[in-house]
């Protein structure tokens, strides 16, 4: 599945359910969709919160018993996986609003990797689907 | 994503249908914005049909626990369903949002 949402601005919704109604997506269990459309919505709440970009694609395939989705945007090139994970053993009052986005995807997702490349923010994670 | 309330004598009933997402997540923090009130008291809310939340029903989870404990009331979440509780535990919020 590829898609391009140009322009993007107010397309959130409809990038997850492009994703999560995607051939590749509805084939894998209840259990690993979610996570899909967890790590698609931080994701992607991340890129047009902070990106500035005006376009952003979204790929979804499925080989060798992984989901990999393919995140890219023409926005200020930004790595979002190098900042520090944020504290999740602080007491409720040291508790941060915000940051646990990428976080969740960290840790939900087998792997996930951050590029720039040809003037486009390249994010692509994998989910072992088998 | 529905909220309904229920306010009894002894508590504050609340329980939670659906998705909170990018798209709900407002209208579920106007929705519980009275449980933030200084006179809300104890509070259940009932998550065995919240089907999932994303970071940004976490950040509204963790209001209203701040604004619980400032206003020394109670909050206890119930039934919650297994990949929901997954991302308050790999998020820490299980140990400081109570959970039952």
């Amino acid at each position: 599945m590829y898609r391009k949402f140009d322009p993007v601005s107010g397309k959130n919704a409809e990038i997850i359910e492009a994703v999560m109604n995607s051939e590749e997506v509805l084939s894998i269990s209840p259990s690993l969709q979610f996570k899909v459309r967890l790590c698609v919505e931080e994701v992607e709440e991340n890129i047009l919160s902070y990106s500035g970009t005006t376009w952003v694609s979204i790929q979804a395939e499925e080989n060798n018993d992984y989901l990999t989705i393919c995140f890219k945007d023409g926005g200020t090139p930004f790595d979002p996986l190098a900042k520090d994970d944020p504290d999740v053993t602080t007491s409720l009052n040291d508790r941060e609003i915000g940051g646990l986005g990428i976080f969740i995807c960290k840790q939900m997702m087998d792997s996930i990797e951050y590029r720039h490349e040809g003037g486009s923010n390249i994010l692509t994670m994998k989910l072992k689907t088998a | 994503m529905e909220v309904s309330i229920n306010k009894t004598e002894v508590k504050t009933l609340v329980s939670v249908i659906g998705r909170i997402d990018t798209t709900t997540a407002e209208k579920f923090n106007e929705a519980i914005a009275p449980l933030m009130a200084p006179d809300a008291g104890a509070v259940e809310i009932d998550c065995s049909q919240l089907d999932y939340t994303s970071s940004q029903g976490l950040r509204i989870f963790l209001m209203l626990q701040k604004a619980v404990t400032a206003n020394k009331g109670s909050l206890v979440l119930t039934n919650m369903q297994a990949p929901v509780k997954e991302v308050f535990d790999i998020t820490g919020f299980s140990s400081i949002i109570k959970i039952i």
